[in-house]
């Protein structure tokens, strides 16, 4: 018996290590490594020089690195209550126990799956302002093409819409399979009640979700507090840099003029507020339960 | 029986292995490169390799396939841990980066050695690859800002003649989208794929023609806030706000298909573009050198230079077999022209093959006018600063005090640091 267990030790250990070697490789290493390069002065290429918290105080007298952090908040703002409210309201299409739910639920998610380069040419050539298919059709009716992606009033919304085509399915797919934990006899019950939808939806679906939910306002708010990709590729920050996000500015400063230090510096402060962000919402959530 | 087998063969196989790899000295030696040509200049660029590698049989060039996204970032990489190839192209404006942090290699010897003649090419775009009375890259060609114009159009229009004045270049401007509806001038002033850099291309040639820098001497403070910058900007300002003779919000890609298409009279973009709208049917354009809107002629140019990193351990084999690679590239500058490029070495230029290309007798004396861009490792992020503040003001139709002021603030912050 004893002898059976080691065995199964020994096997714990060596299936959890491929994992865990590429992890700590991966992950761990790259962010304790961050955090160290954070209080040094470092180009790649030259040797490292340590400056304490100089990185951090440059950080809040740098309007370029507060500037991007506001664009940033402004796609939170933006995105997080649109993006789950419309992946709520997808789901509830997709739980439907007929063939067109099935249907919708695999459409619905599909896009999530596209890569950000792939999503973002994609949105990029849609709201082309010459050529793009969103401006055809304004011509169509007569309308004047819009600058979607280098006027600074749309920009910020044009990338925003196309981040809630592309992962709104995300948010679906976990409302849903929530959604479908909940019990038929709670629905019958309340209908023998005389409930109707909008009573069922408001007094027992959304209630019922509130673990979800949280669940979802989080992963969601990580994710639109990271936002990089789709927005440079579709305006390259633009116009005028009114929409250049925080991590594009971490990436320029980190990868185009190679000082690594303040880099990360600046992404340190983003993973704070990111932490206590979610810190705040999850104590929030329990406390309510 | 079968793992005795197995050794059998690992021991054939070592030895095979082994009587192959003393065969490789009588081999051709092999050089490995990286080039960041993408697109129109790729293939080019590409059939001159692989026209050097047939023309003999002592060296190969090797390159990797892939077309580097951000060249710059994985060159570094490569660069920090010493396995970078044995030669690579830079930006001659990249060099600053990376020449003080020791990673390339000092030339001037296996250059007398390889019996290079520095003479035979352009002494400008040379004299900016040495620092420090040292020359750490060849330049491979200059591709400066020109002024394409649209031949068609301009002859719908009335106009005799390209633009050589401000005053000029705004009425022939007006007279185009007056008399043919196309637009007068498309220059991108909008950030999409691109900054818009050629706003800011255009604004450095038109300080540089009224005898300004971008920056200082010592490259510590900006030297714009002047009646220099003032009348430069107000220039740039004025096509799009007052005369309307440029679109807002034009961003790059779409100012060259405005182009392409016949759309534009009149087009400000780097040379690169050339081969491009060759290709157009239907198009017929001229391409000259940047007006001397202020005077005297100067434009904004970049140059590809070739470079050798420092490698873990120095084989000055294939340092000279690097040379005979450079020194050949530049000989036949006049194949790299044909994707547009002015070629550095007078070898290249006076032969009847760069001759007979059409377009590029209108710009190849450009080369006398073009400019260096600041020598700073600071210099990208200016370069992005200054366009994206170029951007705005122009967006906002700020006045030029405002303008410069708001720029300046930025540009010293940067240069403080």
């Amino acid at each position: 018996m004893q002898h059976r267990n080691r065995y199964v030790a020994r096997d714990i250990a060596l299936f959890s290590a491929s994992y865990l070697i590429v992890y700590f490789a991966f992950l761990v290493f790259p962010v304790i490594y961050g955090i160290y390069l954070s209080f040094f002065d470092w180009n790649i290429l030259s040797t490292k020089k340590f400056i304490g918290f100089k990185n951090f105080v440059e950080a809040f007298g740098d309007p370029k690195f507060l500037a991007s952090f506001a664009h940033t908040c402004q796609f939170v703002l933006l995105s997080t209550p649109t993006i789950i409210i419309i992946g709520f309201l997808l789901a509830l299409i997709a739980v439907r126990p007929t063939k067109s739910g099935k249907v919708a639920e695999t459409v619905f998610f599909l896009p999530y799956i596209l890569s950000t380069t792939v999503v973002g040419t994609l949105w990029a050539w849609l709201f082309q302002k010459n050529f793009g298919l969103f401006n055809q059709i304004l011509a169509q009716f007569g309308l004047k093409p819009i600058g979607w992606l280098t006027d600074p009033r749309y920009a910020m919304a044009s990338i925003v819409g196309a981040t809630i085509w592309w992962t709104a399915g995300f948010n679906m797919i976990l409302f849903s399979a929530a959604i479908k934990q909940i019990p038929d006899e709670i629905y019958d019950s309340a209908r023998m009640d005389g409930a109707g939808r909008f009573a069922t939806l408001t007094k027992i679906t959304i209630p019922l979700l509130k673990d979800t939910t949280l669940l979802v306002v989080i992963l969601q708010l990580i994710a639109s507090f990271k936002v990089f990709g789709q927005a440079y590729v579709m305006t390259g920050g633009g116009p005028y840099a009114t929409t250049e996000v925080l991590v594009q500015y971490v990436y320029k400063t980190g990868f185009s003029y190679f000082r690594l230090g303040y880099a990360s510096a600046m992404s340190i402060l983003l993973f704070m507020v990111i932490l206590i962000i979610s810190g705040f919402q999850f104590i929030l959530g329990k406390e309510s339960k | 029986m079968k793992s005795r087998n197995l050794v059998l063969m690992a021991v054939f196989i070592l030895i095979a292995g082994m009587t192959l790899g003393a065969q490789t000295s009588q081999k051709p030696i092999e050089i490995g490169f990286w080039s960041l040509f993408t697109g129109g200049d790729g293939a080019f660029f590409d059939a001159m390799v692989k026209e050097f590698n047939a023309s003999q049989n002592e060296i190969v060039m090797k390159t990797d396939t892939v077309k580097f996204d951000n060249y710059y970032t994985k060159l570094t990489a490569a660069l920090a841990a010493k396995n970078a190839p044995d030669v690579v192209v830079m930006h001659q404006d990249r060099l600053s980066n990376f020449v003080p942090n020791g990673v390339l290699l000092p030339l001037d010897d296996y250059i007398k050695k390889a019996g290079i003649d520095m003479s035979t090419f352009e002494q400008g775009p040379v004299s900016n690859c040495r620092f420090d009375g040292k020359l750490y890259a060849i330049p491979m060609d200059v591709h400066p800002l020109i002024m394409y114009y649209n031949t068609d159009l301009f002859a719908k229009a009335g106009i005799p003649k390209a633009p050589v004045s401000l005053a000029e270049l705004i009425a022939d401007a007006q007279a185009i989208q007056e008399k043919t509806g196309a637009i007068g001038i498309a220059a991108d002033n909008t950030t999409a794929t691109y900054k818009a850099y050629t706003l800011t291309r255009m604004f450095m040639s038109m300080l540089k023609e009224q005898g300004y820098s971008t920056l200082n001497a010592n490259n510590t403070k900006a030297n714009f806030n002047n009646d220099a910058g003032a009348k430069a900007y107000q220039a740039l300002s004025d096509m799009v706000n007052k005369y309307k003779v440029t679109p807002k919000q034009l961003d790059y890609d779409s100012s060259v298909a405005d182009f392409k298409l016949g759309k534009a009279g009149i087009h400000f973009n780097g040379v690169w573009v050339t081969g491009s709208f060759e290709q157009q049917a239907g198009l017929n354009f001229a391409a000259v050198k940047f007006p001397a809107l202020f005077g005297t002629n100067a434009s904004w140019s970049g140059s590809h230079t070739f470079a050798v990193p420092v490698q873990k351990t120095f084989d000055e084999k294939k340092v000279m077999a690097v040379m005979t690679f450079i020194n050949w590239m530049t000989n036949h500058g006049y194949l790299w022209a044909k994707a547009g490029h002015v070629p550095t070495r007078k070898t290249a230029i006076d032969t009847p093959e760069f001759k007979s290309l059409p377009h590029r007798a209108g710009y190849a004396d450009a080369v006398k006018y073009t400019f260096a861009s600041p020598d700073t490792p600071k210099w990208p992020q200016c370069y992005d600063a200054i366009s994206d503040s170029l951007e705005e003001s122009v967006a906002l139709n700020r006045d030029a005090k405002t303008a410069l002021s708001n720029m300046e603030q930025v540009i010293n912050a940067i240069l403080a640091r």
